[in-house]
This record gives C-alpha cells, sequence and structure tokens, in this order.
C-alpha cells in the first residue's frame, strides 16, 4: 500500500513537473505591423502566442518612425504580419535591421485590391525620414469586414505552417473569429439598407474608407488625399462646397489625426454638421470606443447611420 | 461696360461666393501688412535666416504643451511662442555677453531646442506629427485664426511705427543709441518678440511657408527698388499683399495648393524686380548718356 | 577749473593683457585734446571705456556730463553704410536725445539741420542716400550730426582717417568752433603735426600714460621715444603687472599741475 502510494505521488510530481516544463515553453513571439493587424493576430493566436505591434493604437503608421525596441522585437520574433499594399514603407528597413530572416505573412493576399483614388496628391512638407511609398493601390483593406475574413485565413495559415502543434487552435479561432466577422457584416447591411443610395454620402477627411464604401455602397468625399499632409488647391475646396450644397450632405467626419482645421471651415460654411471621430488606421486606446477590430467597425458603423439620418 | 463687369466676375467673384476665400484673403492681407516690414528690418540686420530656425525652435514648447494640455491648439500655440521668445531671449544673451554674434548663437541654440523638442515628444510615447498639427493652411483659415492673425498684425503695426525711430537707430548705428543712454537691448528684444509673435501666429494660421515667405521675399525684392527706409516698408507690404491675393486667385481658377503659389507669386515679383528695378539687372545693361558733372 | 571727465586707475584687459593699465588723470571742462600713441596704445579703447562701451578690469571713469550731452563719433568702419537712409534723416537722429521717439521733426529742426549740413559743405545733399557717399563725405555727415546733438563733451575716434585734405582741414576748423564754444573735445588722432598745430593738450598713451598735458611738453622727443618702445605685440610670458600705486600717483599729479595753467 505505502509503495503504491509513493509510486502515484512520485508520478503525479513528475507529471507535474513534465507540464510545467512544457508550459514554460515561451509562447510563440508575433510581430504585426499596427495595432488593427495586431488584434486580428492576438484573436487568431490566442494564448500560443504573444503579440507585439509596432504601431501602436493612435499612432500614424504614415509619419511613424521605427525606434530600437521596435528592431528588437522583430529580431525575437518568429513571424512577423504585415499589411503590405505599400502600407508600411518603412518594414524593409526594420526587418534589414533587426536581421530577421523568418516569414513574413502578407495579410492582405488574395482581397480584390482597389486602386487608390486620388491623383493630384502628396505634397509631402518636410518630414524628416518619412517613409511610405505611395504605389497605385490602395492599401486600407481593412475597412471592408469581408476582406478581415481573409486575412483570418491567411493568419490561421501561416500560424499552423509555423506552429503544427497548435493548428487546430488556430483553425477553431480562426473560424470563430470569422462567424463575428460575418454578423458584423450582415448587421452593417441591415442598417445601411435603411438609406435610399442618395442618403449614403459622407465626407471625411481620409482617403481610408473606399473598400468600406464600395462594400456598402456609402459614397465617402474627401478634401485630402490618401496621406495625412497633401495640401489641397482653393479651387478643390471650392468644388467640394458647391457640392456639398448642391447634394445636400449633412455628414461629415474628422478622421482621427489630420488637421481638423480645414474640415471644419468646409463644414461651416457649406451648412454642415461635424459627426465624432472615425477610426481609419489605428485602434484607439484600451479605454477608447475602439480598442479591437470589432468595436472599431460597430463604432464607425454607428456614428456613420447616425449623421446619415440628418441626411 | 461688359468688360468691367466680366472683369470684376473674374476679379472679385470667388470671394463673394466663398466664406473660406473671404477669410484667405483677409489673413493674408493682414499677414502681409506686419510681416513685409519686419522682413525688410530682420534682413538689414543680416538675420533672413531666422524665420525658418524659428519655425524649429518652437517645437520644444508645443511638445510641452501637449504633454501638459493634450491636443489643445491655444495651449500648443502659447508653448510655440514660449519656447520661440525664449530661443531668441537666450541667443540674445549669449550675442551680448560673449563674442559671439546674433546669427552664430541662434543657430546654435535653435538646434537644441528642436532635438530637445524631438526628445519630449518620443519620450512621452506617441509618434504624432506634432508641429503638422499646430501649422495650419491659409484656406482653413476660422474665425478664432482670423482674429489672432488680425490682432497680432494690429499689434505689430502700432508698434512698429511708435518705435520706428528707435528701431531704426538700433539698427543703423547701435553704438550711437548706447552713447546717447538709449536702452539697446530694450528695442532689439521686442523687435525680435515682434517676429517671433507674427511668425507663430502665421505658423498657425497660415503655415511655415507661407509665414515665412511672405515675411522674407517681398522684404528682399523690395530692396532692389529703393534706397530709403520707409519706401522700402511700404514696397514690401504692397508686393506681399500683391503675392496673396494672386496666388489665392491662381490656386481659385487653376486648382494649384494655395499656400506655395503665393509664395511663387511673390517669387515672380522678386524675378521681375531683378530684371527691372533701379537697382536690378536691366538699368545697369542698359547704356544711357550721362549727366552733364 | 572744473572737470569733464576723471579717470581713477582705470585699467582694461583683453584675456589677462592689458589694453590699457593704471591710467588716471581728467580732462578739464572745455579742454580740446589729442591722444596720441603707438598702434594699440590703447587710445579707442581708452575712448569706449568713457563711453561704457568696454568693461574696465578695475579702477573707473567720472563723467561730469549728462549722457544726453555726450556725442560719441566711433571709428567709421563700425557703421553699416548700405542702410537705405538719407543724408538728411542721418543728421537728424542728431536730435534723438531731444526728441525721443515721438516728438515730430518740427520745420526749424529741418532747417538747422540743413545748416548743419551747408556748415559741413554738404550743401544739397540732403536727400542722397548714405550709400552713394564717398568715405570723406560721410565722415561729414556724421560730423553735421554732432553739430546738431548740441553736446557738450565731444569725443572722436579718429575722426580723419582715410579722409583728403580739404575735408580734414574743414572738420579741423569746426573743432576749432567747438572749443570756442567751451565745449569740452577729445579727439584721437595719428598726425602729430596736425595735433601739434590745432591742440592744445595732448595725452600720450602706450597702454598707459607716458605724458598727459600741454602738447609741447607732452611731444618732446623723449616722451615719443618712451611710447615707441612699447612692445605693440602682447607678450604671452608677461609677468604680473608691478605698477606700484606710488607711481600712479605721481603720473596724476605730474599732469594735475601741467593743466593748472
Amino acid at each position: 500500500m505505502k509503495l503504491f502510494r509513493h509510486i502515484v505521488l512520485g508520478a503525479a510530481v513528475l507529471l507535474t513537473h513534465l507540464s510545467s516544463a512544457s508550459a514554460a515553453d515561451a509562447k510563440l513571439p508575433v510581430v504585426a505591423s499596427f495595432s488593427i493587424l495586431g488584434d486580428i493576430v492576438a484573436n487568431v493566436g490566442g494564448d500560443r502566442i504573444a503579440v507585439t505591434t509596432l504601431v501602436g493604437p493612435d499612432q500614424d503608421a504614415h509619419v511613424f518612425q521605427p525606434a530600437p525596441d521596435h528592431i528588437k522585437s522583430v529580431a525575437r520574433a518568429k513571424l512577423v504580419v504585415i499589411n503590405g499594399l505599400g502600407f508600411e514603407g518603412w518594414m524593409e528597413r526594420v526587418v534589414q535591421s533587426a536581421n530577421y530572416r523568418g516569414d513574413i505573412v502578407v495579410a492582405s493576399n488574395g482581397i480584390a485590391v482597389r486602386d487608390r483614388v486620388s491623383d493630384e496628391h502628396d505634397a509631402h512638407d518636410g518630414h524628416e525620414g518619412h517613409d511610405h511609398h505611395h504605389g497605385k493601390n490602395d492599401p486600407h483593406a481593412w475597412q471592408n469586414p469581408a476582406n478581415i475574413v481573409v486575412y483570418t485565413r491567411n493568419i490561421v495559415a501561416a500560424l499552423s505552417k509555423l506552429d503544427p502543434a497548435g493548428a487546430s487552435v488556430y483553425q477553431n479561432n480562426g473560424d470563430t473569429y470569422i462567424a463575428k466577422l460575418n454578423e458584423l457584416d450582415r448587421w452593417a447591411t441591415q442598417q445601411f439598407a435603411q438609406f435610399p443610395d442618395a442618403k449614403r454620402k459622407v465626407i471625411t477627411s481620409h482617403d481610408a474608407f473606399e473598400y468600406f464604401g464600395a462594400h456598402y455602397q456609402v459614397k465617402f468625399l474627401a478634401p485630402q488625399g490618401v496621406s495625412t499632409d497633401s495640401e489641397p488647391s482653393a479651387k478643390e475646396v471650392a468644388n467640394l462646397i458647391r457640392q456639398i450644397r448642391k447634394e445636400k450632405i449633412r455628414a461629415v467626419f474628422i478622421e482621427n489625426m489630420s488637421s481638423p482645421k480645414l474640415l471644419q471651415q468646409i463644414s461651416k460654411e457649406a451648412g454642415v454638421s461635424l459627426g465624432g471621430k472615425l477610426y481609419a488606421d489605428a485602434l484607439s486606446q484600451a479605454d477608447g470606443p475602439a480598442p479591437t477590430y470589432l468595436k472599431l467597425m460597430r463604432y464607425n458603423i454607428e456614428q456613420l447611420l447616425a449623421q446619415m439620418k440628418l441626411n | 461696360m461688359m468688360l468691367l463687369h466680366d472683369f470684376y466676375q473674374f476679379a472679385i467673384a470667388p470671394f463673394q461666393e466663398f466664406a473660406f476665400m473671404r477669410r484667405a484673403l483677409v489673413a493674408t492681407l493682414a499677414l502681409a501688412l506686419s510681416s513685409a516690414p519686419l522682413g525688410v528690418m530682420l534682413t538689414l540686420r543680416r538675420m533672413s535666416l531666422f524665420g525658418e530656425a524659428l519655425s524649429h525652435a518652437v517645437l520644444p514648447g508645443v511638445a510641452a504643451g501637449f504633454i501638459f494640455f493634450g491636443l489643445s491648439l491655444p495651449a500648443l500655440s502659447i508653448g510655440g511662442f514660449l519656447a520661440g521668445v525664449i530661443v531668441v531671449a537666450l541667443a540674445g544673451w549669449i550675442s551680448r555677453h560673449t563674442e559671439l554674434k546674433e546669427d552664430a548663437s541662434l543657430a546654435a541654440v535653435y538646434v537644441v531646442a528642436l532635438a530637445l523638442g524631438v526628445i519630449m515628444i518620443s519620450g512621452h510615447g506617441t509618434q504624432l506629427d506634432l508641429l503638422h498639427i499646430l501649422f495650419g493652411n491659409v484656406l482653413g483659415v476660422d474665425t478664432e485664426g482670423l482674429l489672432l492673425v488680425a490682432g497680432v498684425s494690429s499689434l505689430s503695426v502700432l508698434l512698429m511705427a511708435g518705435l520706428y525711430r528707435g528701431l531704426l537707430l538700433e539698427s543703423f548705428d547701435p553704438s550711437y543709441l548706447a552713447a546717447s543712454g538709449g536702452r539697446n537691448t530694450i528695442y532689439q528684444q521686442l523687435f525680435l518678440m515682434l517676429v517671433v509673435l507674427n511668425l507663430v501666429a502665421s505658423f498657425q494660421t497660415l503655415g511655415t511657408l507661407m509665414a515665412v515667405g511672405l515675411m522674407m521675399l517681398p522684404a528682399v525684392s523690395a530692396r532692389l527698388w529703393h534706397d530709403t527706409l520707409p519706401a522700402q516698408l511700404v514696397n514690401s507690404t504692397v508686393q506681399a499683399a500683391a503675392a496673396g491675393y494672386a496666388g489665392l486667385m491662381l490656386s481659385y481658377y487653376a486648382s494649384v495648393p494655395s499656400g506655395p503659389v503665393i509664395i511663387v507669386c511673390a517669387g515672380g515679383f522678386y524675378f521681375l524686380s531683378l530684371i527691372f528695378a533701379p537697382r536690378g539687372w536691366l538699368p545697369r545693361m542698359l547704356r544711357r548718356p550721362h549727366l552733364r558733372a | 577749473m572744473s572737470v569733464a571727465i576723471s579717470l581713477e586707475n582705470l585699467t582694461v584687459t583683453y584675456r589677462r593683457h592689458p589694453a590699457l593699465h593704471h591710467v588716471s588723470g581728467h580732462f578739464a571742462q572745455g579742454s580740446l585734446t589729442a591722444i596720441v600713441g603707438p598702434n594699440g596704445a590703447g587710445k579707442s579703447t581708452l575712448l569706449k571705456s568713457i563711453m561704457g562701451l568696454v568693461r574696465c578690469n578695475s579702477g573707473r571713469v567720472v563723467k561730469h556730463a549728462a549722457a544726453s550731452r555726450i556725442a560719441y563719433l566711433p571709428q567709421q568702419a563700425e557703421i553699416d553704410r548700405s542702410f537705405p537712409i538719407s543724408v538728411l534723416d542721418c543728421v537728424l537722429l542728431g536730435y534723438w536725445s531731444k526728441a525721443g521717439l515721438f516728438r515730430r521733426m518740427s520745420r526749424d529742426m529741418v532747417r538747422r539741420a540743413e545748416d548743419s549740413l551747408a556748415a559741413v559743405g554738404l550743401d544739397g545733399f540732403a536727400q542722397r542716400s548714405i550709400a552713394s557717399l564717398s568715405v570723406g563725405q560721410f565722415q561729414r555727415v556724421l560730423f553735421a550730426r554732432i553739430l546738431l546733438q548740441d553736446a557738450e563733451l565731444i569725443l572722436l575716434d579718429e575722426p580723419f582717417s582715410a579722409i583728403d585734405t580739404k575735408t580734414t582741414n574743414d572738420l579741423l576748423h569746426i573743432i576749432k568752433s567747438w572749443h570756442a564754444e567751451q565745449r569740452t573735445v577729445i579727439a584721437v588722432l595719428h598726425d602729430y603735426d596736425q595735433v601739434r598745430r590745432a591742440f592744445p593738450q595732448s595725452l600720450l598713451l602706450a597702454r598707459n600714460v607716458v605724458a598727459w598735458g600741454e602738447t609741447e611738453a607732452v611731444l618732446c622727443h623723449e616722451n615719443l621715444h618712451r611710447a615707441r618702445s612699447m612692445a605693440e605685440a602682447v607678450d604671452e610670458h608677461a609677468p604680473l603687472c608691478a605698477v606700484d600705486a606710488a607711481d600712479v600717483v605721481d603720473v596724476a599729479h605730474a599732469h594735475g599741475e601741467g593743466a593748472a595753467r
């Protein structure tokens, strides 16, 4: 009897030791380029990974300056996830500096890519080391939840390839998340359906919503180009005001990073009310209204709906 | 009669139809009125690059305003103004108490200020381009901005008119002023504070390019026309105002960014002055018979 | 006899080497004094320390005239001649002490400015810009400005350098008339003949006072020789200055006797 108990105890101790040892296996370090991506990756990877995000909440990827800490995270990472489509012009530099040899997943692979909208743009004045490329592609694919489904699947595939042991976990997490995305999409489509085409018009200072607009058939008009610092001409501003007056749009939004003064003036002159902030390129801080992608989309859509009612 | 009416339509209509055009014009004219004369004085004192330096030197003040008060424009602009004042006062103090001249000490101090500003911003953890947020655009001038520029402009013009003789003397013959018991430092510092005030108000309402450009370019151009100071002051103001109007018209009809095209117009006047002004190229090239001795 | 300026053991140094040291004495009210000496003797420095433009290392200067009644003409190189100002406006600056920022230039004042211009031989130059003047003409403008200042005490730093003889004579004439008007005039000069001809008092400097008093006595052979032997270059390995307080008193005493006449 005594021997048996000893054996059981010993086995229990051994087992605990062994399992804690394998639990002490560090979580897979994954780097995501910006906050929205970081959220998606975290949802898919769950407890098996530790996500580091380079461009954090409320930060502007267009003027991002990599710091030594960022390079360290990339050096230690087993997987790097980027949006692609020209969004992270600085990523190549970071990867090089960090001597990173692992996989880089382009989350947007496989989506239907849109061209960038504005032709005259991009008077970049004086940003030292300002480093993003303006190719033909519009990078803001994440604004369409249907695209995020593709993102999710790409991330599931990449994580599974890197960590086959966790493939089923990733698949499950991915499926759960995709279900939530689809639910969001259904809800949004339903909500927008209550407005006739003529009322589905919005003005915002950031051209980040083309994918969103195309998917939900909402027309986004903007006074400035895609980046945060191009300079409009008087004619463009005049045309915009005339158009607003003519088409009777009432919904105007300020993107959370560019200078709001110009937009305020246009809205005042055209007799338009200002809506709240729309989150285009980044999540909000944890205590803000858009700390996760799902919350971000819901918040943006609610804001849009509220203003559209006034149209 | 038709022609006059058409011309009126062309020249005035944009400002009638759109409030933002009206505000842009008034702000530009106010800026022209006070900044151009200050620019003339700056070139006379060999400080033509002062505006450039100042646009960078305001950063630590703007950063401090952001750190303590968040994205509040009044906080940012007051912070920027204080930083500019401190940089200028410090450079002035250094130049008075050592062998270093004004431009050398300013060059040193503003660079340190800029670096401090960058450290403060990154230390605070955000990557916001604060200066971009603070610096405005002529098409986006709101009522507060208009009041600010108009107020600063009026104050500057009044002060310059009142202190004219002292400022002139301090620039022209400072040892005479000192010898007569005048307080040189006061005139010099007051003048520089006025420049800082005008520049910071203009950065905020109209952006750096327009602020510095309209201050310096017409001033340099005016010197090619006249050899007395009052004439140069008036000429520079007129050129600045004309450039502002012409630029806004071009921006409206030809769809080019407004700030830069205003400066291009000022540059155009400068180029014409280089060729046609009394001190320019053409009068020198034309060999006219000389007068009797 | 009243005193216009007293110097008390004045020392001015540049990085511990003396430009002037242990200078003591006084300028009598209404005197006409030339300051002479070899290059680097501290003549300009002396005028600048009297004006307070240069800080003294030890000792002090006491001026018995109000700042508004003192006129100072620095060496011309220090003024920016490309400044866009007319001759008349430049001369009118002579009224700065009286008119300040706000008092308007009355017709009377303008007329007197034009008279000063005529007095220095620049009749008709009123509207010219100073940039168009020759060195001699500009110097005359500065003299005209001083005429307007109506100063009690006039300090001139090398007023005749790089000017032609005619202008020099004209300006000397004006200086003489100032002397006749009981104004105290002090001028830094190089031409010893000129000094002997036109200046009753002289101060011979060679970083410290060599001689101070009547020109005849000061500019004697022996003194000039002593002054010349002052080294122009600075001695990097000079020991601490060993001038005695007693020596200083001696020099002052000698000067006092000379000026009493």
